[in-house]
């Protein structure tokens, strides 16, 4: 995949100096830099062109995260199963362009691409945090407001938080990727508390609607090596998107998938069918007017967002599962914003509480005698 | 005879539609637009009308990879075009038409439950209604009563579909694709 490069560079006043800066610059010599105060984009005049969100995407703001870092996944909404996750993000929107992204309507007038200079401060409140409940499991991903590795050649965030996750022994950090951007951590130790986990859907998506990102077949290789470094894996068939062949589609990534990598690796498998406000399929139908996502036979859901309806998503579930559960038997597997009712079809129970489901997939991975988890 | 840019454009300031909703419509070939406006003029369609035309149109043409043109073509369509209806019934009869295109399995599974439910014969006397887009699993189940007498009844026959197997039928459907 193409390296990102940015069309400028925005430091706010006070973080010039931050080490996150100083790698960027070095690893971006040529691109023009501006240092601007705290609160300018409220002054600034809009981007050129019609797509602000993607003009946006070139604009690399270094800033600080001034309010908490760790956040409940946003996922965990009334009425649907949860399974607990915890979220930090050091960047906030993505260089890549997927044409489902919820990001294009949560950061709609986002004018940059933002990286939070302190990363010392996330690394403390996780330790915090996990510290304070020593007997409890916790997961914790980066990829929920950005790709985790799309900007590790330019940022190096994997050299701080690889190593820190690493000491921890009730914590396992979840790096999520649509990229090949592995570089960075195959030199790391993960100690087994490490899981690196790739979105994958079938190539003709790929091709299609995950704009500049790495393709099927690099996001593999790219597992393959983390994997032999050392690093859990981990597969989000999330989105799931219906389209007219998505039954040979899915099937041939899943058998390429587990034919490549050892699934006594996976710490995980997750399922969520492609999911959008009307704010969203409304933004997706102007930014990509040929994009095919939005022909699958979606409804709306009780939470306001538009799926598959719940007989077809539900046969694409089980379908999909028999594969996975085929190829590989022992891997934990969740369902990612589904109700108990769907559970209940798909999987023949529904957790008592998000805890159960979170248990599912920690504990094989952090076994220590009366933890319990998060 | 004005061209079908003015045509539109007549169209658009008549009904006060949106200028993002005129810019869609008129960013179609020309050949598209052209047949959508004499139905869109014929049925009056409104802006938020308009704009589930254009949807279920386009997302038709970018799965099935034809053109609007062609789906209206379609003789289910052509044939409701030439049925003698109020202007209404019309409205409701080709938007129903085209659900149908734009959802083939879920209004095949709707028939179906419709079909399941008519086989049980309920009577008047017991409505029973599904979730909007069948998403849930739940069915409803209302009983219109003047007195105990026709409770008793239509709870006896609900009974007795429970007890034969054929109310089981309605929920094993509302699974089915």
């Amino acid at each position: 995949m193409k390296p990102y490069q940015p069309n400028e560079i925005l430091i706010e006043q006070g973080e010039e100096n931050a080490v996150v800066v100083q790698r960027a610059l070095a690893r971006l010599p040529h691109v023009p830099v501006r240092m601007v105060e705290k609160g300018w984009e409220r002054g600034e005049f809009p981007l050129a062109g019609r797509d602000q969100f993607a003009a946006g995407k070139k604009r690399l703001l270094f800033t600080r995260q001034r309010s908490t870092f760790l956040e409940h996944c946003p996922a965990g909404t009334s009425g649907l199963v949860c399974c607990n996750y915890l979220v930090v993000s050091l960047v906030s929107n993505c260089p890549m362009d997927c044409s489902y992204c919820f990001l294009q309507e949560y950061l709609a007038n986002n004018p940059t691409l933002k990286v939070y200079t302190n990363v010392g401060d996330l690394l403390q409140q996780v330790a915090t945090a996990t510290d304070r409940h020593p007997s409890q499991h916790f997961r914790i991903g980066t990829g929920e407001l950005s790709d985790s590795l799309a900007l590790d050649p330019v940022l190096g965030f994997s050299a701080d938080l690889v190593p820190f996750f690493a000491e921890r022994k009730n914590v396992l950090l979840e790096l999520k990727t649509k990229t090949d951007c592995v570089e960075g951590l195959l030199s790391l130790d993960p100690q087994e508390r490490v899981v690196v986990s790739w979105s994958m859907t079938p190539s003709v998506i790929v091709d299609n609607e995950e704009h500049q990102t790495a393709s099927f077949v690099a996001r593999l290789a790219a597992a393959q090596r983390v994997q032999a470094a050392g690093y859990k894996l981990g597969f989000h068939f999330d989105p799931l998107i219906e389209y007219p062949d998505w039954e040979h589609g899915y099937y041939d990534t899943i058998s390429q998938i587990f034919s490549a990598i050892d699934s006594q690796r996976v710490a995980w498998v997750s399922l969520g069918s492609l999911r959008m406000t009307p704010a969203l399929r409304h933004t997706v139908q102007r930014r990509f007017p040929r994009t095919r996502v939005l022909s699958g036979e979606q409804v709306p859901c009780a939470d306001g967002k538009w799926r598959t309806f719940q007989a077809l998503r539900v046969k694409m579930y089980r379908t999909i599962l028999g594969w996975l559960k085929d190829a590989a038997p022992h891997v934990p597997h969740y369902m990612c914003m589904e109700t108990a009712a769907v559970w209940d079809k798909v999987l023949g129970y529904t957790p008592s509480c998000d805890k159960d489901v979170a248990r599912t997939l920690t504990g094989p991975h952090l076994q220590t005698e009366g933890m319990h988890t998060t | 005879m004005s061209s079908i840019t003015d045509q539109l454009i007549a169209y658009a300031q008549e009904k006060r539609l949106s200028a993002q909703t005129l810019q869609r419509w008129q960013a179609w070939p020309e050949n598209d637009q052209a047949a959508f406006f004499p139905i869109a003029n014929a049925l009056q369609l409104n802006e938020n009308q308009l704009r589930d035309f254009l949807d279920w149109l386009e997302e038709i043409t970018v799965r099935d990879g034809n053109n609007v043109s062609e789906v209206l073509a379609g003789s289910e369509i052509q044939h409701l075009l030439h049925t003698k209806l109020s202007r209404s019934d019309k409205l409701k009869t080709l938007k129903a038409a085209l659900r149908k295109i734009r959802y083939p399995r879920l209004s095949q599974l709707e028939d179906e439950l419709r079909a399941a439910i008519k086989a049980l014969d309920l009577g008047d006397r017991v409505r029973v209604s599904f979730p909007p887009a069948l998403e849930g699993d739940e069915i409803t189940f209302e009983i219109k009563a003047r007195n105990i007498e026709e409770v008793r009844n239509s709870l006896a026959l609900l009974r007795q579909k429970c007890e034969d197997g054929s109310l089981q039928r309605a929920f094993d459907v509302l699974d089915e694709v």
